[in-house]
């Protein structure tokens, strides 16, 4: 071996065992990246609180609606009854439904969730009537329920809008409790595939002991939703400064009927605010409709309502989203509504 | 045994080799990979710091937590202006039925709900209210809401977009424009738009707001603004008090903003005009050009006219549903008839809109 091949002979050792070192180097070093990449990701999604920071209230605390339905009865599940005088309207809506007692039971106790959104005449429309409200509570009491609450989380002053609208004196003579909100009142609810309603306070004392449920509201314009009726009428429960939720109007009011499941809802489209609404502020932003809803499903309730303010279903993207959800059928046609006139 | 040159060799500590730093162990490093780590730790330094700066911006009240209630946020609010007294409107035979309520733009949905948007988007400041009760009757009551609206614009935009299709327009020489419904009275005093609302339908209360009505408009408290688009209008069949004003978004057309519209009734057809004034001609013809291409996107199509004034100006005139619809640019004006059912007479008033248009712009470019 001449001294220049030893030479390039030494040269190509040395480069293989640097390069088999290289190769070594590499692999050891990759193998440790992943295992630091793998475990820095473990960690941070161990870490990561898809929902940030909250109200200080753990888990543990969260309350969750009790469901107030009854058991559905084919082609009882919704009533459309015309006619000018509440009393009667409801009376029949109920009874096409199979009657007050259907809903009500001997010794059970009932909330009722007016809307009483704002310190206003009850001319106006922008509540749910006070005769409408009282009318319900005597129904209650006259099949057995051994009490009857009436309340909400109005937006205004509560004790001026149960004053004003007529609604807590109009409870009261028919023999309802009246609760009005209280800070002690209001737990925290989170709502399971909710996007909004997350450890969210909600009006949960007055109904935490009660056997059913029933939601009155009134069929009315609304400026930034398009309309407010019985679904939209669950919003009066939520607490905290949930005005927030008007960014996103559709997604709360679609999750609204995912949160509460009532017993029944009445929608008084007796007069129908078209106008100004939710507040209105003058007997010409109404129009008599003559026409009262009773039903177990408030999607089907609303997507009929919204035709007495000339909207279709998809003038309302709640509904849609509502039925998604699974909270109710749009096609309330499906459900063959009993029709009255009284 | 000889030696061979170079065969146990190994690299000397921190000696280059092929551009490779060796560590102790032999492990070396190229000086691109130096330079990767160091862009890496930046970009983590840079994220951190985000983190750490983001930290004292959060939303608060996503979590509802008020913060509205104190700080400086309402002394941002807080607005730089006198203010209407509402205990000195107190009609005759009244007493005062709620202390003085006031609410701003963080707030305002804690009054009106869901109807505060079209206040706060509107230029909004501050509310004012206060009940009133008959001293004789406890059923016979009303609530005074005043906005302050920052601008007469805004006050008469808020004023006139809600305005009851049955109102009534009283002649008061102050405050103007004002209408009455069956139980209430709306009108506009500067930048204060007013609502009074009776609990029933009452000529009692009718007489107490109409006191109010005047009592506010005596008091000093603003300044004397006009809304000079209304003289741009042809007087000739207007119905009266039918102006309105959209300050953004009309025709639900985005680039639409201070619109002024006002009806006419020509025979047994009431149609609606509208012009808008911008601050140049070019932004006039750019956005009436903007609103003729939003039309045809949804179905319009374009229109022949007869109307030698219009052809000459180079009016478009579309069918958009069966409607007619007219839309030019003069000078800084945009004008025209919105969703007009009579093709002809909307074309006389659009000829009627451009003539007094037409001159206006005259006398602005000769200014």
């Amino acid at each position: 071996m001449t001294e220049q091949n030893v030479q390039n002979f030494a040269r190509t050792r040395v480069t293989r065992e640097t390069g088999t070192s290289g190769r070594r180097q590499f692999l050891a070093r990759t193998g440790k990246a992943g295992i630091s990449l793998a475990a820095a990701g473990l960690i941070s999604y161990q870490l990561y609180d898809r929902y940030g920071p909250t109200t200080g209230v753990d888990a543990d605390s969260l309350v969750t609606l009790p469901d107030f339905r009854v058991p559905d009865k084919l082609g009882q599940t919704m009533s459309i009854v015309k006619g000018p005088d509440r009393k009667a309207t409801a009376n029949k809506a109920i009874e096409l439904l199979g009657g007050i007692e259907r809903f009500v039971g001997e010794g059970q106790t009932v909330a009722i969730k007016p809307n009483v959104a704002f310190a206003s005449s009850p001319m106006l429309g922008a509540t749910a009537h006070p005769e409408l409200v009282a009318e319900v509570v005597r129904l209650c009491y006259n099949a057995g329920a051994k009490q009857v609450i009436v309340t909400d989380n109005p937006i205004n002053d509560p004790a001026s809008c149960f004053t004003l609208s007529g609604i807590g004196k109009a409870a009261s003579q028919a023999g309802a409790k009246v609760v009005l909100p209280k800070a002690h009142l209001f737990r925290h609810t989170t709502l399971e595939g909710g996007k909004l309603i997350r450890n969210w306070p909600v009006f949960f004392g007055p109904l935490e002991n009660v056997d059913k449920l029933i939601g009155i509201s009134p069929v009315k314009d609304h400026a930034r939703a398009g309309a407010s009726m019985s679904m939209k009428n669950w919003y009066g429960l939520l607490g905290g400064r949930r005005n927030i939720f008007h960014q996103d109007i559709n997604t709360i009011i679609a999750e609204l009927p995912m949160m509460v499941k009532p017993t029944l809802v009445i929608l008084d489209g007796t007069e129908v605010m078209m106008t100004n609404g939710p507040t209105g502020g003058s007997v010409s932003d109404l129009r008599r409709a003559n026409t009262l809803v009773a039903s177990t499903d408030m999607v089907a309730a609303d997507s009929y309502g919204c035709t007495l303010l000339d909207l279709t279903v998809s003038d309302l993207p709640y509904l849609t989203k509502a039925e998604k959800a699974g909270a109710g059928t749009t096609d309330y046609e499906s459900l063959k509504p009993v029709f009255g006139t009284v | 045994m000889c030696s061979v040159p170079g065969l146990n060799k190994r690299p000397r500590l921190g000696a280059r080799r092929g551009g490779a730093r060796r560590s102790p162990e032999g492990r070396g490093h190229s000086g691109v990979e130096s330079v990767i780590s160091i862009l890496l730790l930046g970009l983590l330094l840079l994220i951190g710091l985000g983190v750490f700066i983001r930290q004292f911006d959060v939303d608060m009240g996503r979590f509802g937590i008020d913060t509205t209630t104190a700080g400086p946020l309402l002394e941002q609010t807080e607005p730089n202006m006198q203010e209407p007294a509402l205990d000195a409107l107190m009609p005759d035979g009244f007493k005062k039925f709620s202390e003085i309520e006031t609410y701003d733009a963080g707030n305002l949905y804690e009054k009106i709900n869901g109807k505060a948007p079209s206040y706060t988007e509107s230029g909004f400041v501050k509310l004012f209210t206060q009940r009133f009760i008959s001293k004789d009757d406890e059923n016979l009551w009303m609530e005074l809401f005043v906005f302050d609206m920052a601008a007469i614009r805004n006050a008469f935009s808020v004023y006139s977009v809600q305005k009851r299709a049955d109102a009534g327009m009283l002649a008061f020489a102050k405050p103007q424009p004002c209408y009455r419904t069956s139980n209430g009275l709306y009108f506009i005093h500067g930048k204060f738009y007013v609502e009074l609302i009776g609990s029933t339908e009452s000529v009692a209360l009718d007489k107490a707001m109409a006191e109010i009505a005047v009592k506010f408009a005596s008091q000093k408290i603003v300044d004397d603004d006009k809304i000079t688009e209304f003289a741009l209008f042809p007087e000739k069949d207007a119905v009266q008090g039918s102006f309105k004003l959209y300050l953004a978004n009309a025709f639900g057309f985005d680039a639409f903003t201070d619109i002024f519209t006002c009806r006419y009734k020509l025979g047994d057809e009431t149609i609606t005009m509208f012009l808008s004034k911008h601050p140049d001609p070019q932004d006039a013809q750019t956005t009436a050009e903007s609103y003729y291409n939003f039309l045809i996107e949804n179905d319009a199509t374009d229109k022949p006219t007869a109307n030698k004034t219009l052809k000459d100006i180079g009016a478009k005139v579309l069918d958009f549903y069966d409607t007619t619809e007219i839309i030019f640019a003069i000078g800084p004006f945009i004008g025209g008839i919105h969703e007009a059912e009579n093709q002809k007479a909307a074309e006389e008033l659009a000829a009627r809109l451009l003539d007094k248009l037409s001159n206006t712009a005259k006398t602005i470019k000769n200014d």
